[in-house]
């Protein structure tokens, strides 16, 4: 229904999509836009399970992080091989942004945002975005020293 | 013209505005023209301008908004994929994921309320910083309005994405490309991301898993901050 492309790009990983032995062009493109298709409604109905076991059981964390969860678990004990979900997983993370562009038109149901408020949510968001960098940058560089300094002391004991 | 007619045009114009705007940003990437800031400004205009009503946009734009949660559960690849820098730099990007957590929420409330806005904006603005999916997970569970919630994202999204390398070049001290790709994940999500693989593959790399753990934890903590701000 939304299957727009059929080359697959992912915005998140840079692991490049396996092609198959080169057959026709429109062939091959054709079998990738179906299994690509396919591997997306898995993963909408594991989606759907988590959604399920999330009201069935009372799970207290939200479904789609709980299906994140099972999938992540399920490819680390080997039950799911990536090549199962891979170019449906790539297809939903490249396309993201699209899923994403109706939630924005919601600001249609609240003018005072164009209006009178813009410049201070403005402010709110360009402040913050530059302490969470500086904050950030300064915590993962030292927490970074600090690591090479375990690695370098675990390493001379080796030696 | 019908109304399920004029929800099916609506779904057919958003869609191919995406792609056609996709096209042009690829062969030419400028910030300006990303598909993040322009699809939306375009449909926005249009809804607008044709008094099409909200009910009417969304009857089958919905669907596409659905699919946030299965791209949530597809989250858990390219987790899986980097297997090998977590276990490298678990220590590094928990703790710059925590500390971009509680900088984000901490400052967005606070300027918000310093500067006078209503509980519902602070709480959607607590909750801006994390990529979509678990942005409006997060805001529904503080009981704030997820589809503002979704608006902060963007505008967060692209301005992280406009300044992120000014900031850096004002800290030269920060030279780790490990801290130089943090920064671009947790205060700029999935657009940020997309810059800093531009800058670098471990810094996109680092980018995405402090994006995807930033979302996890805010999702996890929604509770906690909602008990200690409002």
């Amino acid at each position: 229904m939304t299957l727009g492309l059929p080359i697959m790009s992912s915005s998140i990983t840079s692991a490049t999509y396996l092609a198959p032995a080169p057959a026709s062009p429109l062939w091959q493109r054709a079998r990738q836009f179906s299994s690509a298709t396919l591997q997306v409604v898995a993963l909408s109905a594991l989606w759907l399970l988590a959604a399920w076991m999330q009201a069935r059981w009372h799970v207290p964390i939200p479904a789609s992080l709980l299906g994140l969860l099972l999938l992540a678990a399920l490819l680390f004990a080997g039950v799911v091989k990536t090549g199962w979900i891979r170019q449906g997983a790539n297809w939903l993370l490249g396309e993201m942004l699209l899923f994403f562009v109706p939630a924005v038109l919601a600001v249609v149901n609240h003018p005072e945002l164009l209006h009178s408020q813009g410049w201070r949510v403005c402010t709110v968001i360009g402040l913050s975005t530059v302490a969470v960098m500086v904050v950030t940058a300064f915590v993962v560089d030292q927490v970074y020293r600090v690591e090479l300094m375990l690695a370098r002391r675990r390493s001379n004991r080796h030696v | 013209m019908s109304d399920s007619l004029l929800a099916a045009f609506c779904f057919v114009l958003t869609v191919g505005l995406y792609y056609a705007n996709k096209r042009i940003y690829n062969r030419n990437l400028r910030v300006i023209l990303m598909p993040l800031l322009v699809t939306p400004a375009i449909l926005i205009a249009i809804v607008l301008l044709a008094g099409i009503p909200y009910q009417d946009y969304m009857a089958d734009t919905h669907w596409l908004m659905w699919l946030l949660g299965p791209t949530t559960i597809a989250f858990a690849l390219p987790i899986y994929d980097n297997r090998a820098m977590v276990r490298k730099h678990w220590l590094s990007i928990s703790a710059g994921v925590i500390a971009a957590v509680i900088t984000s929420v901490v400052s967005s409330v606070m300027l918000a309320r310093w500067l006078g806005l209503s509980v519902m904006l602070q709480k959607g603005l607590a909750v801006r910083s994390v990529t979509t999916p678990f942005a409006i997970e997060a805001a529904k569970s503080l009981g704030g309005p997820a589809d503002l919630a979704a608006v902060f994202v963007v505008i967060t999204g692209v301005l992280g994405m406009a300044i992120g390398e000014t900031v850096l070049a004002c800290l030269p001290m920060i030279r780790s490309r490990l801290a130089h790709g943090a920064i671009f994940g947790a205060a700029a999500h999935g657009a940020g991301t997309a810059k800093a693989r531009q800058i670098g593959e471990v810094q996109g790399v680092v980018a995405s898993l402090v994006m995807m753990t930033a979302g996890l934890i805010s999702v996890l903590a929604a509770p906690l901050i909602g008990r200690l701000f409002f």
